[in-house]
């Protein structure tokens, strides 16, 4: 079967172009609907890079401590699989599981599987399993919610410092930079990784 | 020929270093930073055993030095042998220190005893464990936890001293040391000795008071209250209610005995009250052999012995003899003497020797030449205690002192003992010639009189109950008439009153008038020819001017 690849398809109305080489900054429009059909995104090394912030800075998030309280001077510190294992105690325990899966297990797999296809693209060529590795960073883009956590987290911090002394700790930091990084690096723009990887085209990523 | 110049070889730079490498970069920066300072603030993990973990919890319980968080419980286990808990505590770097071999800990948790209520703030935040650094330059893993705080404070200026004693009595670790009734220190710690023979207890006293422990320091279990009867009454001596409650210890140094600041762990022995430990030293003790020939119901172990009205000593053992040649059984007693008790009697002995034991052994045999002896006598009437006399008795025989027996035996006289029996029974025989039958018989008889006599007594009292009694009735009705008839007479607004006091006021007025008349012819004395010089009233003394205006004393005046 013949695919176009060189041909893009307006999502809203189905209208067919033919692909433009976009400069940065610059964005395409749908001439029928006006939906935007593509904008020039990161070029690779500027995504790998941010892939890998996101990756330390994930890893930062989950080890160090998110939040720490302190009541009549005995200290208290949670990190987020704390969280998550206090949630399993509780009488929510069903709660645990989302919790743990939108905001540790879905980053991890995103920034995962972004780092590894970025890899290869960056080298020129596409991952062992680029095609499942992509049809699952678009299925699991709903289901991060590093900043519903990081909103829930500050609301915390906010309702507790009335009653305890709360300090906001390294990983709240980190959880910040993690929700921006998540949000730059893994968008919609995720399938224009099939065009920066397309045999034959520019391997370095800019379009121009 | 082909001028045109060739392309140079083009080269692909294959890394381009762009900015945004800037921010993995700063990322990983900053986590190898919180890297390398969390791996340099964990300071060595240690162990310490505890009876029990109960108020422990891992991850969570602090370790506090001086109430700073300086470490915590990383984990509870059992211990090998499953008697004990094991803690595994983590201490910060900067608490790296605290490891020391003789290192203390403790769990805290509130604790309410006699000396106080200790931990409450650990009511609400749960128990902690306590660390109280050692000063060892040793360091060590694995400590054993203390069950209850320590007494004093490892860093705590003072000195330590060990007091031995027969028993513990009501001490404990904690209980209060006072010097003059101000408490400078308390009981740190207690054992028994190795063999058991007595308890060796550890005291702390705080710096400054610790210089007030000198060598001749006396110590003495200050517990409870003392009562004594002496002859200025009832005596009750308490060192306070603390003390009352859960023991405590004093000292003081006797004016003979001051001296430098005693070392650190110095030894002494703990009195059982103010008067033994403040008692001047007795000395080497003299073991005395008595043979005494009568019988000695009431001499017991601990009586005590008498030199001249000074205690000298006391019984240590009574065992009867047997004496083949005599048969009969003479009563040996063993006598402990004290002879520095004796104080400067002492020193004005007669010297031969450097050896005490002959020195006291010529000594008695002088002395017994002269008719030292030994005497048991009577201390209590009532109860037949015995006490051993050791006196001079004239006419005493003449007896053979062996001065280098061992043990050395004074010789003894009897007597004494019998002949106040014998006084007693003359006193009960005299008591038994009472003719006690006759005077009850006479005391029959008498009461028999004294019952005729009332009787009659009693018809007496029935007759003028009859006679006299109405007609003192009527004499006191006759008074009370009287009397009303006088009471008539004197009421305020009865006529011979009111006349007299109209009277007395004419009195008054003619007087006043009369000391006018005075006045004016001192004054004046030519009126009483001329008439008056100007015909006015004389001034009367305002003082004793009359209720009446002066206006109409003037007319008065003038109208006479």
């Amino acid at each position: 079967m013949k695919t176009f690849s060189d041909l893009i398809v307006c999502e809203h109305c189905d209208s067919v172009y033919r692909r433009q080489p976009l400069p940065p900054g610059a964005a395409a429009r749908c001439g029928r609907c006006g939906a935007i059909l593509r904008r020039a995104g990161l070029d690779l090394d500027r995504w790998l890079a941010l892939t890998l912030a996101a990756a330390i800075a994930f890893v930062i998030a989950n080890v160090c401590p998110v939040v720490r309280i302190s009541m009549q001077g005995i200290p208290n510190e949670a990190t987020l699989w704390k969280s998550a294992a206090a949630l399993a105690q509780g009488p929510i325990a069903c709660v645990a599981v989302p919790l743990a899966l939108s905001i540790i297990v879905v980053p991890f797999l995103q920034i995962g599987l972004l780092a590894w296809v970025l890899a290869h693209a960056r080298a020129g060529r596409r991952a062992p399993g680029f095609a499942p590795a992509m049809r699952l960073l678009v299925l699991l883009r709903p289901w991060s919610m590093v900043e519903v956590c990081l909103l829930g987290i500050l609301v915390a911090v906010a309702k507790l410092s009335h009653l305890l002394q709360v300090a906001p700790g390294p990983g709240l930091w980190a959880t910040a930079g993690l929700m921006a990084l998540v949000t730059l690096i893994a968008n919609r723009d995720v399938q224009r990784l099939w065009d920066l990887t397309e045999p034959g085209s520019n391997p370095s990523g800019t379009e121009a | 020929m082909n001028m045109e110049p060739g392309d140079p070889d083009m080269i692909q730079r294959r890394w381009r270093v762009s900015l945004i490498w800037l921010v993995p970069a700063a990322a990983a920066l900053i986590g190898a930073s919180m890297l390398i300072q969390a791996w340099l603030s964990v300071g060595p993990d240690i162990f310490v055993t505890f009876r029990t973990a109960a108020g422990l919890e891992a991850g969570k319980t602090p370790v506090k030095f001086k109430d700073v968080t300086v470490g915590t419980v990383s984990g509870i286990a059992l211990s090998e042998d499953g008697s004990r808990v094991v803690a595994t505590i983590s201490l910060d770097k900067r608490a790296e220190n605290l490891a020391r071999a003789d290192t203390r800990f403790w769990v805290v948790r509130p604790r309410i005893g006699a000396s106080g209520v200790s931990g409450v703030d650990t009511l609400f935040s749960g128990a902690y464990i306590g660390v109280d650094r050692g000063a060892s330059s040793d360091t060590s893993r694995n400590f054993t936890g203390l069950e209850a705080p320590p007494a004093v404070p490892g860093d705590m200026p003072g000195k330590s001293f060990v007091l031995r004693t027969e028993e513990l009595g009501s001490l404990d670790i904690g209980s209060p040391v006072y010097h003059r009734r101000v408490q400078v220190g308390r009981v740190t710690s207690y054992r028994l000795d190795e063999d058991g023979s007595c308890v060796r207890l550890q005291i702390f006293v705080d710096a400054p008071y610790d210089r007030f422990v000198t060598a001749g320091t006396r110590f003495w279990n200050a517990s409870g209250v003392d009562v004594s009867l002496g002859a200025d009454g009832i005596r009750l001596k308490t060192q306070s209610l603390a003390a009352i409650v859960s023991g405590g210890i004093a000292f003081a140094t006797p004016e003979y005995a001051q001296g430098g600041p005693a070392a650190e762990n110095a030894q002494y022995l703990l009195a059982s009250d103010q008067a033994t430990a403040m008692a001047p030293p007795d000395g080497p003790a003299q073991y005395v052999r008595l043979r005494f020939k009568q019988p000695l119901r009431g001499l017991s172990v601990g009586a005590p012995v008498l030199f001249w009205g000074v205690d000298l000593g006391k019984v240590v053992s009574i065992t009867l003899d047997y004496d083949e040649a005599a048969h009969d059984f003479p009563t040996v007693v063993g006598v402990r003497l004290y002879p520095q008790r004796l104080g400067r009697v002492l020193e004005k002995l007669p010297a031969p020797d450097d050896d005490p034991q002959r020195r006291i052994a010529s000594f008695l045999g002088a002395m017994v030449d002269r008719g030292l002896r030994a005497q048991a006598r009577s201390a209590n009437l009532l109860t037949g205690q015995l006490y051993i006399s050791i006196e001079h008795v004239p006419g005493a025989p003449k007896v053979a002192f062996d001065e280098s027996a061992r043990p050395l035996t004074i010789p003894t006289v009897d007597g004494k003992l019998d002949r106040l029996q014998e006084q007693l029974a003359n006193i009960v025989g005299r008591i038994d010639k009472i003719p006690f039958d006759a005077i009850g018989k006479h005391l029959d008889t008498a009461l028999i009189d004294l019952r005729g006599a009332l009787t009659r007594l009693n018809g007496t009292l029935g007759r003028i109950d009859e006679q006299l009694l109405p007609e003192a009735a009527k004499t006191l009705q006759r008074a009370q008439e009287t009397l009303g008839a006088v009471e008539g007479v004197l009421s305020e607004d009865a006529p011979p009153l009111r006349d007299l006091s109209e009277a007395l006021k004419e009195i008054q007025r003619a007087a006043r008038s009369l000391r006018g008349l005075t006045d004016l012819l001192g004054r004046h004395p030519e009126s009483l020819l001329r008439g008056r010089p100007d015909g006015r009233a004389p001034a009367i003394a305002p003082a004793e001017a009359p209720p009446a205006p002066p206006a109409v004393e003037q007319r008065q005046e003038t109208s006479r």
